[in-house]
């Protein structure tokens, strides 16, 4: 195999420190195509510690006398670092781990590799088909088709096979308006909120260019939209950028709708960071995070000043915003930026968690990821090609889908009971987006893991986190059904820093930990007590 | 709410929408109302004015109250000696139309239900010339994180009876009136008074032992009249040398103990600064008392001495009589300053908390300013200082003496707050009732100097929130110690707003002494009796008794976090907009445990017949200690 000529060296001995709270390891260290492995002696008892090479984000080598230290900072934020015998070794161990934790192509990364024990290639890629929320649609309303204009990506190489559009309009006309979008990507319905008969729908900008062009068929889509919806409704286009940055665009063939040539909508502007300064809020934030020498009495404003929180907040107004137009204006959202697959998803995936009570299921959200992010073009590897430790100028690295991991962490703060799952959940789709066994998030767009075969080649991340193993860590076990909408709070003080994940690695975790084991065994023992005959083997004792 | 939706509904004029912070503040004064009439308050019904036992009606008036949140409201304000109570008179519903089919709240009237005893200050605001809407009227401070502003008409003098009766009810002190607390006739079926006895809980501790005893010698409180009656003490440290280690302690607070480890002997000892002077006194007998509470341990270790104080304030403390001990003098102890600052720096630093909280919650730099209030760094301070204490001890390495300047202050927190890390029975609910009620209330931390029930002079330098400070770091330990706490943060919140209302004698007076004098106990009912009468409404749900455990917080700025529920919580804006029925599914969990403990016991119970074990009651520490009955 090809690795073989990227692996320099076949074993060290080594001790492995992975900070506070765990005890150091030693043992012998072992390079593989995908894996670093340490195996202890034949005196421990403990198994072996493996860590995917993909997950190393950067790595710092160091040597002295006849050993020497390499600092591997993890995609998910953990620090770990290896005391290394021999020189040469540790040399020959960090440009392996280098060439291997960098490699590019898709199809020999580990995903392909992976076989786990009891789950069965291809189980679960089936879960969340287009066809699947569209039933849901069609079951609400006659106004909508499913589309497979798209069948072979060449209308938008970043849409799925099948997307829901207006009845009244042909696959000619989505084709047109298409050519009018950036990427190609054309105002498609992203949620029918069926108890006020409107729709938020997502695109990209429209070509609209210096000249200030004109596309019938886009504006015949917008126009066939508001007819579909309840009389009378009118439309909100909530462009993610400022109105000035949404007219330079037009200098560069870009730009936003006319007003004239949209009768009923109405444009407004929520400017939200994206791209690089949303990377550099990120990496200001792990590193203040992780910074223990920092004096601390300036905490406060050096987290203020990584502006992460203020991101959040703007993702959670914004969002707000949407909501608030379909719920209590009955008006119809389209929601833009650029490109339509960062901001514009944060924002239409953020205000269905608001308004959906389905999406805030276990399966509703396993599905609202799948729909918004993965299937709705996100181009996760682009994105999550580092995370917050690289050395590397960031090129097309942004946190957004990170981004809207915190929010739900927030209105999941807010709202105790009404997410099913638990921060758990969150953490993992944190830690696969980011370097995963699971080829869920491989790939930055449909057709492109449709030309990779991820689909009959790798494992769903959704057929792992499925297994009953892993429930108790991913529900919340205090979820109760709440059919309203969830309206948070967005003020300054009712924000705060996601602990658990950018604190995870730093403090000791057990008191949550302890504290999410005792609410588990409180509801399940419910079950316990009302279960048949009481038995004395069943009597567990309180910790 | 929300900004955002708040922004919409300007960029799109036609929005029927109003901001939806009205709805909150609501809600929140709904739950103000449930919250009463849940704690057992009589209700005028022709009034609608909720009532105690004992309270009475002292005068009535139509106001606009002026509502940070939702603008100038009329109303009718309703005065008793216990309370102001406002009731709008036109109701909020208008603002919620589009809100029907959510709305929980039928009856929209806003009610503000304020006891007199947090009103800090009164002012009139605007004279006889003033012009603008709403100008003339009153303008009252709270000590509770908000102030009440009403207008009054300028004719008539109604603005004149208004400020008197408060002025009087409010500041019964300055007008030879009873607090409140004296007048209240409530009754609950368990008394909060019979939670707290020394002997009891001394003896819960193990004490006395061999090397402990319990000294009657402050019975008529002559030696210090600030100090508790009944004092454990070194066994081997006579009466006659009590007093003369009182004589070169501040204000005769000498080195008593508070908290014995149930393993390794180790103590907490609290007292005052000692006597040292510019000169650089010496006292044998105190420098040999501390030795001797040193060997109470068989370990060979130093004696630790925390002094909360920075070092230089130490120092200046010298100037006027006080100090620390010194090296030369105590050659068996170390001694470490916490830097933990004076009541003057609290005070200062609340002040600009709620500046930067109400009525607006500063917002385009909310953390830098909450930073430049240094009030999570006091926080911060005064939980690692009771960190170190708590390891001292437990870690085994030596005993610890804690003081400040008169140790009722930082000393009481200090003590308090480690013996809560240390000594799982502080965190059930009566435990930490013992708790508040031995290290704060016994000890003499002079809760009506720091707060000023019923006294007018608000400017007092005496005043600070020292144990609101208490409070905090005790919700700090709770967030991060989730399954810890037998108590929920209702709990805190109601003996942080009872440390104000006047509504119970738990929190008046000085010291023992003072109570005593005033038969407190006979004349005023407790805290603890309302509490300990509805308990499930202040449980955790997670609560897991854990014995023995040693709780360290982390005490890094990283992981404290303003207690936005208590210091903003008149802001409806940090509410969610919705019904979040957390409380009830708490309370579900609570029942489906406490079934589930009850099933439990059954089941050990039908075991234990059988295998006749007989060790099937919860166990306490006492249980778990060795018992060493010595007579006193």
């Amino acid at each position: 195999m090809e690795f073989s000529e990227l692996i320099r060296t076949g074993r060290a001995q080594a001790e492995l420190l992975r900070g506070p709270g765990a005890p150091p390891l030693r043992g012998t260290l072992c390079v593989t195509g995908h894996h670093l492995l340490l195996s202890p002696g034949p005196q421990a008892t403990s198994d072996l510690w493996l860590l995917l090479l993909r997950s190393v984000d950067s790595i710092e080598k160091r040597v002295a006398g006849d050993s020497g230290t390499i600092t591997l900072r993890c995609k998910d934020l953990r620090v770990l670092q290896l005391d290394i015998e021999g020189v040469e070794a540790t040399l020959d161990i960090a440009r392996s781990i280098e060439a291997l934790s960098s490699l590019e192509s898709v199809i020999t990364s580990f995903p392909f590799f992976y076989r786990p024990k009891g789950l069965r290639l291809g189980d679960a890629w089936h879960f969340h088909p287009p066809e699947h929320h569209y039933k849901r649609v069609a079951r609400e309303t006659n106004a909508w088709r499913l589309s497979e204009v798209n069948e072979d990506f060449s209308v938008c190489p970043s849409y799925p096979r099948a997307v829901i559009v207006p009845r009244a309009v042909d696959d000619d006309a989505l084709a047109r308006s298409a050519r009018f979008r950036q990427g190609g990507r054309f105002p498609v319905l992203s949620y029918h909120h069926a108890p006020s008969g409107t729709v938020l729908l997502r695109s990209s900008q429209p070509l609209t260019g210096p000249q200030k062009r004109r596309c019938a068929e886009d504006e015949e889509l917008l126009r066939a939209v508001l007819a579909g919806a309840r009389p009378g409704a009118r439309g909100f286009i909530v462009d993610t950028r400022s109105a000035q940055a949404a007219k330079q665009a037009r200098m560069t063939g870009g730009g936003t709708e006319a007003k004239a040539a949209y009768p009923g909508w109405k444009r407004l502007h929520r400017p939200m960071e994206r791209g690089r300064p949303l990377q550099e809020s990120f990496v200001r934030l792990v590193e203040a995070c992780g910074d223990l020498e920092q004096s601390m009495d300036r905490w406060l404003s050096r987290l203020e000043g990584c502006r992460w929180l203020a991101h959040v907040k703007e993702a959670l107004s914004t969002a707000c915003l949407a909501a608030q137009g379909m719920e209590r204006e009955g008006a119809c959202i389209l929601v833009h930026g650029a490109e339509g697959t960062d901001s514009t998803l944060l924002v239409t995936s953020l205000a269905q968690l608001i308004l959906d009570p389905l999406s805030r299921t276990m399966t509703g959200f396993q599905e609202l990821v799948e729909r918004e992010w993965i299937q709705a073009g996100h181009p996760f590897q682009l994105r999550c090609a580092h995370s917050a430790f690289s050395h590397a100028r960031p090129k097309h690295e942004a946190p957004t889908f990170l981004l809207f991991l915190d929010c739900v962490w927030q209105l999941g703060r807010q709202f105790p009971l009404s997410l099913e799952f638990g921060e758990g959940l969150l953490l993992a789709l944190f830690e696969h987006a980011y370097a995963s066994p699971f080829g869920t998030f491989l790939c930055n767009s449909e057709k492109e893991r449709c030309l990779c075969e991820v689909r009959t080649r790798t494992h769903s991340l959704w057929s792992g986190l499925n297994q009953p193993k892993e429930q108790r860590k991913l529900r919340n076990p205090l979820y109760v059904l709440n059919p309203l909408a969830i309206w948070p709070s967005v003020e300054p003080q009712s924000l705060r820093l996601w602990q658990g994940l950018f604190l995870r690695w730093t403090r000791p975790p057990e008191p949550s930990e302890a504290a999410w084991e005792k609410v588990w065994q409180i509801v399940t023992d419910k079950e316990k007590t009302e279960g048949s005959q009481p038995t004395v083997s069943a009597s567990e004792p309180q910790p | 709410m929300l900004p955002g939706p708040l922004d919409f509904s300007d960029t799109i004029s036609s929005m029927a929408s109003a901001p939806t912070s009205k709805y909150n503040s609501h809600s929140l004064e709904n739950e103000s109302i449930k919250r009463t009439s849940r704690d057992g308050v009589n209700w005028d019904l022709s009034e609608a004015v909720p009532r105690l036992p004992g309270e009475t009606r002292v005068a009535d008036k139509e106001v606009i109250y002026i509502c940070p949140f939702n603008g100038p409201i009329k109303g009718r304000v309703y005065i008793t000696n216990y309370r102001l109570y406002l009731r709008s008179l036109e109701t909020l519903s208008s603002h919620w139309h589009f809100e029907a089919d959510a709305c929980v709240f039928q009856d929209s009237a806003l009610i503000l239900d304020v006891p007199l005893g947090v009103i800090s200050r009164i002012e009139k605001m605007g004279g006889a010339t003033s012009r603008g809407e709403n100008s003339y009227g009153l303008d009252i401070t709270c000590k509770d994180m908000r102030n009440l502003r009403f207008a009054l008409k300028q004719e008539g003098h109604s603005r004149r009876d208004m400020f008197e009766i408060l002025t009087r009810h409010a500041f019964p002190l300055a007008h030879s009136l009873p607090i409140f607390a004296f007048l209240n006739e409530e009754k609950f079926n368990v008394d909060g008074w019979l939670v707290y006895n020394p002997v009891e809980e001394y003896r819960r501790q193990g004490l006395p032992n061999h090397h402990w005893r319990i000294t009657f010698i402050n019975k008529c409180y002559e030696l210090c009249d600030t100090y508790p009656s009944l004092l454990v003490v070194p066994y081997r440290a006579s009466d006659e040398d009590l007093r003369r280690v009182a004589t070169f302690r501040s204000r005769n607070r000498i080195p008593v103990l508070s908290w014995i480890h149930p393993e390794n002997k180790t103590v907490i000892v609290r007292c005052s600064q000692p006597l040292v002077g510019m000169s650089g006194k010496r006292n044998k007998d105190d420098e040999k008392y501390l030795d001797v509470i040193r060997e109470t341990n068989r370990q060979i270790s130093k004696l630790t001495i925390y002094d909360a104080r920075p070092n230089v304030n130490a120092v200046a403390n010298k100037a006027t009589g006080g100090g620390y001990e010194s090296d030369d003098a105590y050659h068996n102890a170390e001694l470490f300053f916490l830097d933990i600052h004076n009541i003057h720096v609290m005070r200062e630093s609340l002040k600009k908390v709620k500046d930067i909280v109400y009525p607006n919650v500063e917002e385009s730099h909310w953390l830098s300013s909450l930073e430049s209030t240094h009030w999570l760094e006091h926080i911060k301070l005064v939980l690692t200082g009771a960190i170190q204490v708590a390891d001292k001890v437990s870690s085994g390495k030596s005993s610890v003496l804690v003081h400040c300047s008169d140790g009722w202050d930082r000393t009481a927190q200090l003590t308090s707050l480690a013996m809560l890390m240390l000594d799982s029975f502080y965190r059930s609910i009566e435990g930490f009732e013992i708790l508040v009620q031995k290290e704060w209330i016994s000890f003499g931390h002079k809760f009506a100097s720091r707060i000023g029930h019923g006294d007018k002079n608000h400017a007092d330098a005496d005043r600070s929130p020292i144990f609101l400070q208490f409070i905090d770091c005790v919700w700090q330990m709770s967030k991060q110690f989730p399954t810890a706490f037998e108590f929920n943060e209702q709990f805190l919140i109601t003996i942080l707003d009872h440390l104000y209302s006047c509504r119970f004698g738990t929190f008046l007076y000085n010291c023992e002494s003072a109570r005593e004098r005033q038969k407190v106990t006979e004349r005023t009912v407790s805290l603890w009796s309302l509490i300990n009468s509805n308990k499930d409404k202040f449980k955790n749900p997670f609560y897991t008794k854990e014995i023995n455990r040693v709780l360290y917080p982390v005490a890094s700025m990283r992981h404290l976090e303003l207690w936005v529920n208590y210091y903003i919580r008149w802001n409806p804006r940090i509410k969610q907009q919705q019904p979040n029925p957390v409380e009830q599914r708490y309370l579900e969990l609570l029942a489906l445990r406490d079934e589930y403990i009850k099933r439990l016991e059954e089941l050990q119970l039908a075991n234990s017949a059988k295998l006749s074990d007989p060790s099937t009651s919860p166990s306490s520490p006492s249980q778990m200690m060795p018992h060493v009955q010595t007579h006193f």
